[in-house]
Protein backbone atom coordinates (compact mmCIF):
# COMPACT_ATOMS: atom_id res chain seq x y z
CA UNK A 1 0.00 0.00 0.00
CA UNK A 2 2.77 2.67 1.14
CA UNK A 3 4.60 2.08 -1.97
CA UNK A 4 1.42 1.96 -4.59
CA UNK A 5 1.02 6.17 -5.30
CA UNK A 6 5.08 6.76 -5.96
CA UNK A 7 4.08 7.88 -9.36
CA UNK A 8 6.72 5.78 -11.54
CA UNK A 9 9.69 7.48 -9.96
CA UNK A 10 9.36 10.90 -11.39
CA UNK A 11 11.81 13.24 -9.15
CA UNK A 12 9.88 16.30 -7.84
CA UNK A 13 12.62 17.72 -5.68
CA UNK A 14 16.27 17.23 -6.31
CA UNK A 15 19.35 19.24 -4.38
CA UNK A 16 22.93 18.75 -5.83
CA UNK A 17 25.76 19.84 -3.38
CA UNK A 18 23.57 21.68 -1.37
CA UNK A 19 25.64 23.95 1.50
CA UNK A 20 24.23 26.16 4.34
CA UNK A 21 26.06 28.14 6.78
CA UNK A 22 25.21 30.77 9.19
CA UNK A 23 28.46 33.00 9.45
CA UNK A 24 30.75 30.64 10.28
CA UNK A 25 28.40 27.75 11.50
CA UNK A 26 28.28 25.45 8.76
CA UNK A 27 25.41 23.68 9.12
CA UNK A 28 24.22 21.80 6.05
CA UNK A 29 27.67 20.06 4.17
CA UNK A 30 26.88 19.32 0.86
CA UNK A 31 23.27 17.06 0.42
CA UNK A 32 22.48 15.49 -2.46
CA UNK A 33 19.20 14.10 -2.72
CA UNK A 34 15.88 13.09 -4.88
CA UNK A 35 12.39 13.09 -3.75
CA UNK A 36 10.18 11.49 -6.01
CA UNK A 37 6.47 12.46 -6.55
CA UNK A 38 4.11 10.09 -4.00
CA UNK A 39 6.75 10.06 -1.95
CA UNK A 40 6.32 10.59 2.25
CA UNK A 41 9.56 11.40 3.14
CA UNK A 42 10.47 11.15 7.08
CA UNK A 43 13.84 13.61 8.20
CA UNK A 44 15.27 12.35 11.46
CA UNK A 45 18.25 13.30 13.37
CA UNK A 46 20.17 15.33 16.40
CA UNK A 47 18.89 18.42 17.60
CA UNK A 48 20.90 20.70 15.68
CA UNK A 49 21.83 18.38 12.62
CA UNK A 50 20.37 20.44 10.09
CA UNK A 51 16.62 19.17 9.25
CA UNK A 52 15.23 22.07 9.77
CA UNK A 53 17.62 23.97 7.20
CA UNK A 54 17.12 21.57 5.04
CA UNK A 55 13.64 21.12 4.93
CA UNK A 56 13.63 25.19 4.98
CA UNK A 57 15.49 25.09 2.04
CA UNK A 58 13.47 23.05 0.03
CA UNK A 59 11.36 26.52 -0.27
CA UNK A 60 13.97 28.92 0.68
CA UNK A 61 12.85 30.37 3.39
CA UNK A 62 16.37 29.66 3.92
CA UNK A 63 19.14 30.95 0.98
CA UNK A 64 21.34 27.92 0.24
CA UNK A 65 25.09 28.98 0.60
CA UNK A 66 25.99 27.29 -2.44
CA UNK A 67 24.67 24.12 -4.64
CA UNK A 68 21.23 23.95 -6.36
CA UNK A 69 17.71 22.56 -5.86
CA UNK A 70 15.44 21.71 -8.82
CA UNK A 71 11.51 21.32 -8.25
CA UNK A 72 9.37 20.09 -10.62
CA UNK A 73 11.83 20.14 -13.27
CA UNK A 74 12.65 24.14 -12.70
CA UNK A 75 16.21 25.20 -10.90
CA UNK A 76 14.75 27.42 -8.21
CA UNK A 77 17.61 28.67 -7.01
CA UNK A 78 18.44 30.16 -10.22
CA UNK A 79 18.78 33.87 -10.25
CA UNK A 80 15.74 34.41 -12.58
CA UNK A 81 13.12 31.71 -10.62
CA UNK A 82 10.46 33.79 -9.73
CA UNK A 83 9.97 32.34 -5.64
CA UNK A 84 6.85 33.42 -4.88
CA UNK A 85 5.49 31.65 -7.86
CA UNK A 86 7.40 28.32 -6.70
CA UNK A 87 6.11 28.50 -3.00
CA UNK A 88 2.38 28.43 -4.04
CA UNK A 89 3.15 24.78 -4.70
CA UNK A 90 5.24 23.98 -2.03
CA UNK A 91 2.70 23.90 1.64
CA UNK A 92 4.73 24.54 4.62
CA UNK A 93 4.07 23.38 8.17
CA UNK A 94 5.46 24.96 11.01
CA UNK A 95 6.06 23.76 14.58
CA UNK A 96 4.50 27.00 15.74
CA UNK A 97 1.42 26.73 13.50
CA UNK A 98 2.02 30.19 12.73
CA UNK A 99 -1.74 31.11 11.48
CA UNK A 100 -2.49 34.89 11.36
CA UNK A 101 -3.89 35.61 14.62
CA UNK A 102 -5.90 38.91 13.45
CA UNK A 103 -8.16 36.84 11.16
CA UNK A 104 -10.76 34.66 11.53
CA UNK A 105 -9.94 31.42 10.48
CA UNK A 106 -11.74 31.18 6.93
CA UNK A 107 -9.50 34.57 6.03
CA UNK A 108 -6.37 32.66 6.98
CA UNK A 109 -7.44 30.28 4.76
CA UNK A 110 -8.56 32.21 1.89
CA UNK A 111 -6.19 35.14 2.25
CA UNK A 112 -3.04 34.00 -0.35
CA UNK A 113 -5.75 32.26 -2.92
CA UNK A 114 -7.25 35.31 -3.30
CA UNK A 115 -3.97 37.97 -2.98
CA UNK A 116 -2.52 35.63 -5.43
CA UNK A 117 -5.53 35.74 -7.43
CA UNK A 118 -5.72 31.87 -7.91
CA UNK A 119 -9.47 32.23 -6.77
CA UNK A 120 -12.34 34.74 -6.53
CA UNK A 121 -13.70 35.30 -2.82
CA UNK A 122 -16.18 32.96 -3.23
CA UNK A 123 -14.49 30.02 -4.86
CA UNK A 124 -11.74 30.28 -2.11
CA UNK A 125 -14.93 30.61 0.78
CA UNK A 126 -16.18 27.54 -0.90
CA UNK A 127 -13.23 25.55 -0.88
CA UNK A 128 -11.80 26.84 2.04
CA UNK A 129 -15.22 25.19 3.69
CA UNK A 130 -14.30 21.75 1.76
CA UNK A 131 -11.46 21.49 3.22
CA UNK A 132 -12.90 22.48 6.75
CA UNK A 133 -15.48 19.71 6.30
CA UNK A 134 -12.69 17.44 5.25
CA UNK A 135 -10.67 18.47 9.09
CA UNK A 136 -13.95 18.37 10.97
CA UNK A 137 -13.51 21.92 11.96
CA UNK A 138 -16.11 23.94 9.72
CA UNK A 139 -17.78 25.07 12.86
CA UNK A 140 -14.60 27.37 13.59
CA UNK A 141 -14.79 29.16 10.30
CA UNK A 142 -15.15 32.28 11.49
CA UNK A 143 -13.15 32.26 14.89
CA UNK A 144 -10.23 33.49 15.06
CA UNK A 145 -6.89 31.38 15.91
CA UNK A 146 -6.63 32.13 19.34
CA UNK A 147 -10.03 30.42 20.37
CA UNK A 148 -8.73 27.16 19.17
CA UNK A 149 -6.59 24.23 20.64
CA UNK A 150 -3.10 23.52 19.68
CA UNK A 151 -4.31 20.33 17.82
CA UNK A 152 -7.22 22.93 15.89
CA UNK A 153 -4.79 25.00 15.18
CA UNK A 154 -2.04 22.82 13.21
CA UNK A 155 -5.26 21.01 11.83
CA UNK A 156 -6.21 24.60 10.56
CA UNK A 157 -2.58 25.02 9.54
CA UNK A 158 -2.18 22.62 6.92
CA UNK A 159 -5.48 23.03 5.54
CA UNK A 160 -4.34 26.69 4.88
CA UNK A 161 -1.49 25.41 2.65
CA UNK A 162 -3.72 22.64 1.42
CA UNK A 163 -5.72 25.54 -0.21
CA UNK A 164 -2.96 26.66 -2.97
CA UNK A 165 -2.72 23.01 -4.11
CA UNK A 166 0.65 22.19 -3.30
CA UNK A 167 2.64 19.74 -5.22
CA UNK A 168 4.14 18.68 -1.74
CA UNK A 169 4.11 19.37 1.45
CA UNK A 170 6.51 20.32 4.01
CA UNK A 171 6.35 19.26 7.41
CA UNK A 172 8.95 20.87 10.53
CA UNK A 173 7.99 19.20 13.34
CA UNK A 174 4.30 19.69 13.42
CA UNK A 175 3.39 17.70 16.33
CA UNK A 176 6.33 18.87 18.84
CA UNK A 177 4.41 21.70 20.19
CA UNK A 178 1.37 20.20 20.99
CA UNK A 179 0.11 18.61 24.23
CA UNK A 180 -0.06 14.74 23.66
CA UNK A 181 -3.50 14.28 23.79
CA UNK A 182 -3.53 16.07 20.61
CA UNK A 183 -1.15 14.43 18.49
CA UNK A 184 -3.28 11.71 17.42
CA UNK A 185 -5.63 14.49 15.49
CA UNK A 186 -3.23 16.15 13.75
CA UNK A 187 -0.85 12.38 12.57
CA UNK A 188 -4.91 11.47 11.50
CA UNK A 189 -4.66 14.21 9.28
CA UNK A 190 -1.03 13.70 7.73
CA UNK A 191 -1.98 10.28 7.37
CA UNK A 192 -5.21 10.82 5.00
CA UNK A 193 -3.12 13.08 3.13
CA UNK A 194 -0.54 11.15 2.50
CA UNK A 195 -3.05 8.03 1.88
CA UNK A 196 -4.28 10.15 -0.95
CA UNK A 197 -1.09 10.55 -2.98
CA UNK A 198 0.27 14.00 -1.66
CA UNK A 199 4.39 14.00 -1.79
CA UNK A 200 4.90 14.65 1.82
CA UNK A 201 8.70 15.72 3.33
CA UNK A 202 8.54 15.37 6.99
CA UNK A 203 10.76 16.39 10.02
CA UNK A 204 9.36 14.90 13.43
CA UNK A 205 10.04 13.11 16.48
CA UNK A 206 7.23 10.69 16.15
CA UNK A 207 9.10 7.48 15.54
CA UNK A 208 5.34 5.38 14.74
CA UNK A 209 4.70 7.68 12.10
CA UNK A 210 8.09 7.67 10.22
CA UNK A 211 7.66 3.96 10.58
CA UNK A 212 3.55 3.87 9.54
CA UNK A 213 3.01 6.67 7.22
CA UNK A 214 6.95 7.10 6.28
CA UNK A 215 8.25 5.46 2.88
CA UNK A 216 12.01 6.59 2.87
CA UNK A 217 13.60 7.79 6.56
CA UNK A 218 16.66 9.59 6.39
CA UNK A 219 18.63 10.38 8.99
CA UNK A 220 20.73 13.26 9.26
CA UNK A 221 23.94 13.88 11.81
CA UNK A 222 25.94 17.16 11.35
CA UNK A 223 24.54 18.27 8.16
CA UNK A 224 25.03 15.56 6.21
CA UNK A 225 22.35 12.58 5.29
CA UNK A 226 24.00 10.10 7.25
CA UNK A 227 22.16 6.97 6.37
CA UNK A 228 18.75 6.34 4.40
CA UNK A 229 16.48 3.64 4.30
CA UNK A 230 12.94 1.98 3.92
CA UNK A 231 11.46 2.29 7.83
CA UNK A 232 11.11 -1.19 7.99
CA UNK A 233 14.63 -2.13 6.98
CA UNK A 234 16.10 1.38 9.13
CA UNK A 235 14.45 0.74 12.11
CA UNK A 236 15.58 -3.22 11.71
CA UNK A 237 19.17 -2.88 10.42
CA UNK A 238 20.67 0.67 11.42
CA UNK A 239 24.42 0.53 9.83
CA UNK A 240 25.89 3.85 11.45
CA UNK A 241 26.98 3.88 14.67
CA UNK A 242 25.63 7.20 14.82
CA UNK A 243 22.12 6.35 13.72
CA UNK A 244 22.04 2.72 16.35
CA UNK A 245 23.30 5.75 18.87
CA UNK A 246 19.92 7.67 18.31
CA UNK A 247 17.45 5.35 17.96
CA UNK A 248 18.58 3.61 21.14
CA UNK A 249 17.66 7.15 22.75
CA UNK A 250 14.73 8.00 20.96
CA UNK A 251 12.91 4.32 20.51
CA UNK B 1 -20.08 82.94 54.24
CA UNK B 2 -18.35 86.25 54.04
CA UNK B 3 -14.83 84.34 53.56
CA UNK B 4 -15.54 81.66 51.20
CA UNK B 5 -17.24 85.28 48.82
CA UNK B 6 -14.24 86.67 49.43
CA UNK B 7 -11.94 84.16 48.11
CA UNK B 8 -14.40 83.67 45.25
CA UNK B 9 -14.54 87.65 44.47
CA UNK B 10 -10.35 87.18 45.09
CA UNK B 11 -10.67 84.68 41.74
CA UNK B 12 -12.51 86.03 39.83
CA UNK B 13 -10.51 89.66 40.08
CA UNK B 14 -7.46 87.98 39.27
CA UNK B 15 -9.11 86.17 36.31
CA UNK B 16 -10.52 88.86 35.12
CA UNK B 17 -6.87 90.81 35.23
CA UNK B 18 -4.91 87.75 33.61
CA UNK B 19 -8.00 87.32 30.99
CA UNK B 20 -10.09 90.45 30.34
CA UNK B 21 -8.32 93.51 31.01
CA UNK B 22 -6.64 94.54 28.14
CA UNK B 23 -7.94 91.84 26.04
CA UNK B 24 -5.16 89.66 27.26
CA UNK B 25 -7.31 86.42 26.05
CA UNK B 26 -6.58 87.27 22.88
CA UNK B 27 -2.48 86.71 23.65
CA UNK B 28 -3.47 83.24 24.60
CA UNK B 29 -5.82 82.27 22.23
CA UNK B 30 -3.15 83.61 19.58
CA UNK B 31 -0.72 81.61 21.20
CA UNK B 32 -2.93 78.56 21.63
CA UNK B 33 -3.18 78.83 17.94
CA UNK B 34 0.61 78.65 17.64
CA UNK B 35 0.95 75.92 19.25
CA UNK B 36 -1.68 73.83 17.73
CA UNK B 37 -0.53 74.74 14.13
CA UNK B 38 3.08 73.86 15.41
CA UNK B 39 2.29 70.36 16.95
CA UNK B 40 -0.02 69.52 14.00
CA UNK B 41 2.21 70.29 11.15
CA UNK B 42 5.07 68.62 12.98
CA UNK B 43 3.02 66.01 14.00
CA UNK B 44 2.10 65.31 10.19
CA UNK B 45 6.08 65.76 8.87
CA UNK B 46 7.07 63.41 12.08
CA UNK B 47 4.64 60.76 11.22
CA UNK B 48 5.66 61.15 7.59
CA UNK B 49 9.56 61.02 8.18
CA UNK B 50 8.75 58.05 10.98
CA UNK B 51 7.07 56.02 8.04
CA UNK B 52 10.15 56.64 5.72
CA UNK B 53 12.86 55.60 8.23
CA UNK B 54 10.55 52.90 9.35
CA UNK B 55 10.15 51.00 6.16
CA UNK B 56 13.76 51.69 5.23
CA UNK B 57 15.26 50.32 8.42
CA UNK B 58 12.77 47.49 8.22
CA UNK B 59 13.66 46.77 4.61
CA UNK B 60 17.21 47.12 5.43
CA UNK B 61 16.99 44.56 8.06
CA UNK B 62 14.88 41.91 5.66
CA UNK B 63 17.38 42.46 2.61
CA UNK B 64 20.86 42.24 3.99
CA UNK B 65 22.11 42.33 0.08
CA UNK B 66 20.73 45.68 -0.68
CA UNK B 67 23.64 47.97 -1.27
CA UNK B 68 21.79 51.08 -1.60
CA UNK B 69 19.09 50.33 1.72
CA UNK B 70 22.68 49.78 3.42
CA UNK B 71 23.57 52.84 2.73
CA UNK B 72 20.16 54.69 3.25
CA UNK B 73 20.07 52.44 6.44
CA UNK B 74 23.24 54.36 7.38
CA UNK B 75 22.05 57.58 6.82
CA UNK B 76 18.82 56.96 9.14
CA UNK B 77 20.52 55.80 11.86
CA UNK B 78 22.92 58.85 11.95
CA UNK B 79 19.55 60.92 12.00
CA UNK B 80 18.09 58.94 14.65
CA UNK B 81 21.34 59.13 16.90
CA UNK B 82 21.81 62.92 16.11
CA UNK B 83 17.80 63.74 16.90
CA UNK B 84 18.08 61.19 19.80
CA UNK B 85 21.12 62.35 20.92
CA UNK B 86 20.86 66.13 21.98
CA UNK B 87 18.05 68.06 23.78
CA UNK B 88 15.30 69.39 21.47
CA UNK B 89 15.62 72.81 22.44
CA UNK B 90 19.42 72.94 21.47
CA UNK B 91 18.09 71.47 17.94
CA UNK B 92 15.17 74.28 17.88
CA UNK B 93 18.24 76.70 18.20
CA UNK B 94 20.58 75.61 15.61
CA UNK B 95 17.64 75.13 13.27
CA UNK B 96 16.68 78.72 14.29
CA UNK B 97 20.00 80.57 14.53
CA UNK B 98 22.15 78.71 12.09
CA UNK B 99 20.21 76.56 9.38
CA UNK B 100 17.65 78.63 8.79
CA UNK B 101 18.63 81.86 9.57
CA UNK B 102 17.58 83.08 6.65
CA UNK B 103 13.70 82.48 6.84
CA UNK B 104 11.74 85.07 9.03
CA UNK B 105 8.88 82.62 9.78
CA UNK B 106 9.80 81.58 12.84
CA UNK B 107 6.34 79.21 12.99
CA UNK B 108 7.46 77.18 9.82
CA UNK B 109 11.13 77.11 11.81
CA UNK B 110 9.84 75.44 14.44
CA UNK B 111 7.18 73.36 12.68
CA UNK B 112 10.48 71.97 10.96
CA UNK B 113 12.30 71.27 13.73
CA UNK B 114 9.85 69.87 15.97
CA UNK B 115 9.11 68.06 12.72
CA UNK B 116 12.40 66.23 12.44
CA UNK B 117 12.44 65.87 16.06
CA UNK B 118 9.54 63.61 16.22
CA UNK B 119 10.28 61.53 12.88
CA UNK B 120 13.26 59.92 14.42
CA UNK B 121 10.77 58.78 17.57
CA UNK B 122 8.04 57.88 15.22
CA UNK B 123 10.36 55.59 13.32
CA UNK B 124 12.16 54.10 16.51
CA UNK B 125 8.43 53.35 17.71
CA UNK B 126 7.41 51.80 14.35
CA UNK B 127 10.37 49.53 13.67
CA UNK B 128 10.43 48.22 17.17
CA UNK B 129 6.50 47.68 16.45
CA UNK B 130 6.85 45.74 13.15
CA UNK B 131 9.95 44.16 14.29
CA UNK B 132 8.26 42.81 17.76
CA UNK B 133 5.92 40.67 15.48
CA UNK B 134 6.76 37.16 15.42
CA UNK B 135 8.95 36.30 12.53
CA UNK B 136 6.77 33.09 11.87
CA UNK B 137 4.34 34.78 10.89
CA UNK B 138 6.45 36.42 7.96
CA UNK B 139 7.72 33.16 7.37
CA UNK B 140 3.85 31.41 7.06
CA UNK B 141 2.58 34.20 4.47
CA UNK B 142 6.04 34.14 2.38
CA UNK B 143 5.90 30.30 2.35
CA UNK B 144 1.99 30.44 0.88
CA UNK B 145 3.93 32.50 -2.05
CA UNK B 146 2.58 36.16 -1.00
CA UNK B 147 5.38 38.86 -1.52
CA UNK B 148 7.08 40.40 1.00
CA UNK B 149 5.21 43.39 0.21
CA UNK B 150 2.11 41.86 0.60
CA UNK B 151 3.02 39.89 3.76
CA UNK B 152 4.15 43.26 5.34
CA UNK B 153 0.84 44.64 4.63
CA UNK B 154 -1.62 41.88 5.33
CA UNK B 155 0.02 40.04 7.63
CA UNK B 156 2.54 41.98 9.60
CA UNK B 157 1.63 45.84 9.88
CA UNK B 158 -2.05 44.74 11.02
CA UNK B 159 -0.21 43.38 14.14
CA UNK B 160 1.73 46.12 14.46
CA UNK B 161 -0.12 48.22 14.89
CA UNK B 162 -1.63 47.18 17.99
CA UNK B 163 2.08 47.47 19.40
CA UNK B 164 2.91 50.94 18.06
CA UNK B 165 -0.42 52.96 18.76
CA UNK B 166 0.29 53.54 22.53
CA UNK B 167 3.81 54.62 22.16
CA UNK B 168 2.67 56.69 19.00
CA UNK B 169 0.03 58.39 21.61
CA UNK B 170 2.84 58.94 24.09
CA UNK B 171 4.59 60.63 21.45
CA UNK B 172 2.13 63.10 20.23
CA UNK B 173 1.61 64.30 23.96
CA UNK B 174 5.13 64.75 24.25
CA UNK B 175 5.60 66.43 21.20
CA UNK B 176 2.77 69.14 21.66
CA UNK B 177 4.15 69.56 25.50
CA UNK B 178 7.81 70.17 24.02
CA UNK B 179 6.51 72.72 21.63
CA UNK B 180 6.10 74.81 25.00
CA UNK B 181 9.63 75.85 24.27
CA UNK B 182 8.96 77.63 21.09
CA UNK B 183 9.74 80.60 23.08
CA UNK B 184 13.10 80.13 22.64
CA UNK B 185 12.78 81.64 19.26
CA UNK B 186 10.55 83.96 19.55
CA UNK B 187 7.39 82.43 19.01
CA UNK B 188 4.30 83.61 21.11
CA UNK B 189 2.94 80.05 21.78
CA UNK B 190 0.57 79.18 24.70
CA UNK B 191 3.42 79.87 26.86
CA UNK B 192 5.26 82.41 25.73
CA UNK B 193 1.66 83.91 25.98
CA UNK B 194 1.15 82.97 29.81
CA UNK B 195 4.41 84.78 30.01
CA UNK B 196 3.43 87.61 28.92
CA UNK B 197 0.37 88.13 30.59
CA UNK B 198 2.73 86.83 34.13
CA UNK B 199 4.46 90.29 33.55
CA UNK B 200 2.05 92.26 32.86
CA UNK B 201 -0.26 91.12 35.74
CA UNK B 202 2.53 90.47 38.47
CA UNK B 203 0.77 87.46 39.32
CA UNK B 204 2.11 84.12 38.00
CA UNK B 205 0.09 81.80 39.52
CA UNK B 206 -3.45 82.56 37.76
CA UNK B 207 -1.30 82.75 34.67
CA UNK B 208 0.82 79.90 34.58
CA UNK B 209 -2.24 78.06 36.38
CA UNK B 210 -4.36 79.01 33.21
CA UNK B 211 -1.63 77.95 30.96
CA UNK B 212 -1.04 74.53 32.60
CA UNK B 213 -4.90 74.33 32.45
CA UNK B 214 -5.37 74.20 29.04
CA UNK B 215 -2.08 72.15 27.81
CA UNK B 216 -3.77 69.68 30.40
CA UNK B 217 -7.46 69.85 28.63
CA UNK B 218 -5.14 69.37 25.58
CA UNK B 219 -3.10 66.34 26.34
CA UNK B 220 -6.06 64.71 28.29
CA UNK B 221 -8.29 65.21 25.16
CA UNK B 222 -5.75 63.31 22.43
CA UNK B 223 -5.25 60.67 25.53
CA UNK B 224 -8.82 59.77 25.09
CA UNK B 225 -8.74 59.84 21.47
CA UNK B 226 -6.18 57.49 21.39
CA UNK B 227 -7.71 55.09 24.02
CA UNK B 228 -10.90 55.24 21.90
CA UNK B 229 -8.68 54.01 18.34
CA UNK B 230 -7.50 51.68 20.54
CA UNK B 231 -10.56 49.85 21.63
CA UNK B 232 -12.03 49.89 18.01
CA UNK B 233 -8.99 48.20 17.30
CA UNK B 234 -9.24 45.71 19.64
CA UNK B 235 -12.52 44.93 19.36
CA UNK B 236 -12.40 44.53 15.20
CA UNK B 237 -9.54 41.55 15.82
CA UNK B 238 -7.94 38.97 18.02
CA UNK B 239 -11.47 38.39 20.15
N1 LIG C 1 18.56 31.60 11.40
C1 LIG C 1 19.67 31.05 11.92
N2 LIG C 1 20.73 31.82 12.22
C2 LIG C 1 21.85 31.29 12.73
N3 LIG C 1 22.01 29.99 13.01
C3 LIG C 1 21.00 29.16 12.74
C4 LIG C 1 19.76 29.64 12.18
N4 LIG C 1 18.93 28.60 12.03
C5 LIG C 1 19.61 27.51 12.46
N5 LIG C 1 20.85 27.82 12.88
C6 LIG C 1 21.86 26.88 13.39
O1 LIG C 1 21.95 25.83 12.49
C7 LIG C 1 22.13 24.60 13.16
C8 LIG C 1 21.09 23.61 12.70
O2 LIG C 1 19.82 24.08 13.08
P1 LIG C 1 18.49 23.34 12.66
O3 LIG C 1 17.39 24.15 13.22
O4 LIG C 1 18.47 23.08 11.21
O5 LIG C 1 18.60 21.97 13.45
P2 LIG C 1 17.51 20.84 13.65
O6 LIG C 1 18.10 19.58 13.17
O7 LIG C 1 16.23 21.26 13.03
O8 LIG C 1 17.38 20.80 15.23
P3 LIG C 1 16.09 20.61 16.17
O9 LIG C 1 15.81 19.14 16.23
O10 LIG C 1 16.53 21.15 17.48
O11 LIG C 1 14.97 21.38 15.55
C9 LIG C 1 22.09 24.91 14.64
O12 LIG C 1 23.40 24.99 15.10
C10 LIG C 1 21.45 26.26 14.70
O13 LIG C 1 21.93 26.99 15.77
MG1 LIG D 1 14.34 21.86 13.80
Amino acid sequence: MKTDNITNGEVLIKTIGLHKSFGSNHVLKGIDEEILKGEKVVIIGPSGSGKSTFLRSLNLLEEPSAGEIWFDGECITDRKCNVDRVRTKMGMVFQHFNLFPHLTIRRNITLAPVKLGLMDEEAANANADRLLIRVGLLEKAESYPGQLSGGQKQRIAIVRSLAMNPKVMLFDEPTSALDPEMVGEVLDVMKELANEGMTMVVVTHEMGFAREVGTRILFMDEGIILEQNTPKEFFANPRQKRTIEFLSKVL
Amino acid sequence: MDFLKDIFKDIIDKLNTALIVEGRWKMLLGGLGNTLVIAFFALIIGVILGIIVAVIKVAASMNKKSKILAVLDFLSNIYINLIRGTPVVVQLMIMYYVILVSTTNSVLVAIISFGLNSGAYVAEIMRAGIQAVDKGQTEAGRSLGLSSLVTMKEIVLPQAIKNILPALANEFITLLKETSIAGYVAISDLTKAGDRIRYSTYDPFTALLIVAGIYLVLVLGLARLFSMLERRLRRSENR
